[in-house]
């Protein structure tokens, strides 16, 4: 009976072409807008990391005097001071934790052949490999003892490696960070991720790092950040030293907590260290504060989804509004024209249920062939958004998931706009039409 | 003389497809006059003057690795050698580019800290007496910087004494027109107004404080140093090509990157404003589209519907104009219905979005400007079918369907 009405459906809309070309359009319109701005949305709100997001946290702590004020939300800083990083990094107990900056280097052979090139390096922590899921290909990770003296060495993805060497084993490999030989000790899968969510500091969508470098580097060597340090109170730096003890921040930290008894346990270590400080004259607060947000709530406290987007979705939301009432009007004339058919059908003894779904499939049919376009319009919509704004290459792009849900919008927006026209239609009496005839 | 009364008793035997009509032009109007005032806000911003000519300036960077390399001696031979080039205007090392939305930001203040006093934000830019010519802007009250007044960090623990702002952060910092000769802090330390420019934006201009700029005589030379050139605008390309391999030329060991021009830079800045006006451009093109389409579609079923009922009143008499009138009056009455449901619509979906996001307030006169155009539309669009309409030959009515 369905592959009947769907050949009834065929020939019903090859019989109106002007006003089945229409209906097609008008809905292929409509999902192709809103599936180019919603793919964005999907993309820039998808979990970057659905396994574990709810057992990362990222650590703030409120280093601030009672009265500062932040840019945040909750008035507490993005990032720590490089005194805390260190001293929480420090802490025993069963959890990973890593601190964190984004940092630089010129990378070369030191042969005659190799130009330098400029490479954002990760500076963090052992733990980082673990808690973020990145695959070693070769190697590993540097050792607690290299980590501690600060040992001139690197982890590099296969991507760098190649580009360096022309293969990807190439562990016991130098490579130089400016004029210091480092020993590639790991190589790693290229990892990355739509979203940065690891550091939202220096913007959501950046690429991921393909070099990383132990942390105790950043004493060793004086390497800063390049990404933003922030000062709430005048403080005389005028050495690296001076910023490295200073209450500014610079510092991402993150910590992996896997059960409720960790995280209780963490947040009363936490609550300790800050008493302990407050010895030292820090934390000058009537109350002392900390945040630890997982992976989504930090996406969502940065502000990951840009406020044009979200206007963008919700005004192709009531451009699909504006699709289905003008589809809906189409219909109606359609389905009314044909009541003297109906008519006939139901004097045959069709009944109200088989008329009804009769239409329904006719909708649907409508829906599918306008989604499907839709989708060619959404990609060409898609195409548009990387050229305009390359920092979205990555983003507007349509998974399985938006490939499969722009046909299943069309078929749910057609039959909402048939629902009507085809219980009108349902509900033709034959005897009237039987007469006219 | 319009027939109003006929017309509506009519509309009201058929009222969905009306509804749907006036429901679409209301949606229509809402989005449209809204999307157009937003269009027109990141215009307005696009187009404000930065006060830079962007198209003759260009920017580099130079990250070296050498240990032993006399940083501050190099960069004065780099300036020096971009200075000699060729279509080179003027050169000169800069702790941060303007337009390019990274940089030093920071307040300046009435009264030293740490005592209260008037704070105003703003973006600084430090380098040495080439700093404003380079960048292409004059001062418009006192100096230009001297070369007695650029001071080198890290030698010894001289300070910057004298600054030169721009119009609008001593406006705000000492009140309009007033501002030259003034002592402002950055910190601790006092700074003598010296120069004031006009137009001069920062490394934010999309910012709140995109307009209040800072340049102070200051050089604090790093193993990371950013260059600003400035060239005649047809040797820019030129001069450009040639900046790797010169900057290398006078020292290996270091990496030159980012050659990008100020132009492009600022484009990059503001990439994210332009894709959401040509989205909205893309959305207000398509959805006057599948409107007009709406109007046309439902007026030709509501004729064909009426078919017999037309050839009728031909028959008794009535002009081919009458009938257009008719189909045209229609439209007018359910457009006008749909444009003050759809106004409110508007107004209501402006305010919204003024709450939730930083949208600027929606004007009544998109409102207008948008429901006049939208009324010219959909009269357009009916019209073509009511001309159809009006060739029905009275003989139908005789005939049966």
């Amino acid at each position: 009976m369905f592959i009947h009405y769907i050949d009834l459906a065929w020939r019903s809309l090859r019989q109106t072409p002007l006003v089945t070309f229409l209906m097609i359009l008008a809905i292929a319109i409509g999902i192709g807008v809103t599936m180019t701005t919603l793919s964005v949305y999907h993309m820039m709100s998808m979990d970057p990391i659905p396994h574990k997001s709810e057992r990362l946290f990222s650590l703030q702590l409120q280093t601030m005097d009672d009265g500062e004020t932040w840019l945040t939300p909750d008035d507490i800083p993005y990032q720590l001071t490089y005194t805390d990083a260190i001293n929480l990094d420090a802490f025993p107990g069963d959890y990973l934790s890593a601190p964190m900056l984004r940092s630089g280097f010129s990378v070369h052979l030191n042969t005659a052949s190799s130009k330098p090139f400029i490479e954002n390096t990760r500076v963090t922590g052992r733990d980082f490999f673990t808690m973020f899921d990145l695959t070693f290909l070769h190697g590993n990770v540097w050792t607690e003892e290299q980590e501690r003296d600060a040992a001139p060495v690197v982890v590099i993805d296969e991507e760098m490696a190649k580009q360096l060497f022309g293969k990807t084993d190439v562990v016991g490999e130098s490579v130089f960070l400016g004029e210091r030989r480092h020993e590639v000790v790991g190589v790693t899968q290229k990892w990355r991720p739509t979203i940065k969510f690891y550091d939202l500091n220096n913007g959501s969508f950046g690429k991921a790092e393909r070099m990383f470098a132990p942390f105790s580097h950043v004493k060793a060597y004086d390497v800063d950040t390049w990404g933003n340090t922030n000062g709430w109170k005048f403080e005389e730096t005028r050495d690296f030293n001076d910023k490295m003890n200073s209450e500014m921040l610079w510092v991402q930290f993150w910590v992996q907590l896997d059960t409720p008894q960790q995280r209780q346990a963490y947040g009363d270590m936490l609550m300790a260290y800050m008493q302990q400080q407050q010895k030292l004259g820090r934390f000058n607060r009537e109350t002392l504060q900390y945040s630890l947000q997982d992976v989504n709530a930090w996406m969502n406290y940065n502000d990951v989804i840009s406020e044009d987007n979200k206007i963008l979705v919700g005004l192709s939301f009531m451009f699909l509004a504006v699709c289905v009432a003008n589809i809906l009007g189409l219909l109606l004339a359609k389905f009314m024209r044909r009541a003297p058919d109906v008519g006939v059908r139901r004097a045959l003894g069709a009944s109200k249920r088989q008329v009804f779904y009769q239409h329904l499939v006719e909708v649907g049919v409508l829906g599918l062939l306008g989604g499907s376009l839709g989708v060619l319009f959404a990609q060409l919509g898609l195409l548009g958004v990387r050229q305009t704004y390359n920092y979205y290459a990555g983003l507007a792009n349509m998974d399985w998931m938006m490939l499969l849900s722009a046909p299943a919008l069309a078929i749910s927006a057609c039959i909402l706009a048939g629902l009507y026209p085809a219980w009108l239609v349902c509900r033709t009496t034959p005897a009237t039409h039987l007469k006219v005839q | 003389m319009f027939e109003l009364k006929p017309t509506i008793n009519a509309l009201m035997r058929s009222k969905l497809g009306a509804v749907l009509l006036i429901l679409q032009l209301a949606i229509t109007l809402a989005i449209v006059s809204n999307a157009v005032s937003i269009i027109q806000d990141r215009l307005t911003y696009l187009n404000k003057d930065t006060g830079y000519p962007e198209a003759e300036i260009f920017k580099f960077n130079a990250l070296n690795f050498d240990k032993n390399l006399d940083l501050l001696q190099q960069v004065e031979l780099d300036e020096q050698t971009l200075r000699d080039l060729n279509g080179v205007i003027d050169a000169t090392a800069v702790s941060s580019v303007v337009l390019s939305g990274s940089g030093s930001s920071g307040g300046m203040q009435l009264k030293p800290e740490p005592q209260e006093s008037k704070r105003v934000n703003m973006g600084y830019v430090t380098g040495d007496e080439h700093l404003l010519n380079t960048l292409g802007v004059k001062v418009s009250e006192g100096r230009d910087f001297t070369e007695a007044d650029v001071v080198v960090i890290d030698e010894s623990d001289a300070r910057p004494s004298v600054i030169i702002v721009s119009r609008s952060l001593s406006d705000e910092l000492f009140g309009q027109g007033k501002g030259l000769g003034e002592t402002l802090y950055w910190g601790a330390d006092p700074l003598t107004i010296v120069g004031i420019v006009d137009t001069m934006a920062n490394q934010w201009p999309k910012s709140s404080f995109g307009t209040k700029t800072a340049m102070i005589p200051m050089i604090r030379v790093g193993n990371f140093q950013k260059f600003l050139v400035r060239t005649a605008p047809q040797d820019r390309a030129q001069v450009m090509r040639q900046i790797e391999e010169l900057m290398l030329a006078s020292h290996r060991e270091r990496v030159i990157s980012d050659v990008t021009g100020l132009d492009k830079k600022k484009a990059r800045y503001d990439a994210k404003d332009v894709l959401m006006m040509r989205m909205l451009m893309t959305l207000i093109v398509v959805l006057v589209i599948v409107t007009a389409l709406g109007v046309f579609g439902l007026s030709t079923f509501n004729i064909s519907k009426r078919t017999k009922q037309i050839g009728t009143r031909r028959a008794l008499g009535a002009r081919k104009s009458a009938i257009v009138r008719y189909f045209v009056v229609e439209n007018a009455l359910i457009c006008s219905v749909g444009l003050v449901l759809g106004g409110a619509a508007a107004v209501l979906l402006g305010q919204k979005l003024m709450n939730w996001y930083s949208v600027p307030a929606l004007s009544y006169h998109f409102i207008a400007t948008t429901a006049g155009l939208l009324l010219l539309m959909s009269l357009l669009s009916v019209l073509m079918p009511a001309l159809r309409a009006a060739n029905i030959s009275p003989s139908i009515a005789t005939r049966s369907v």
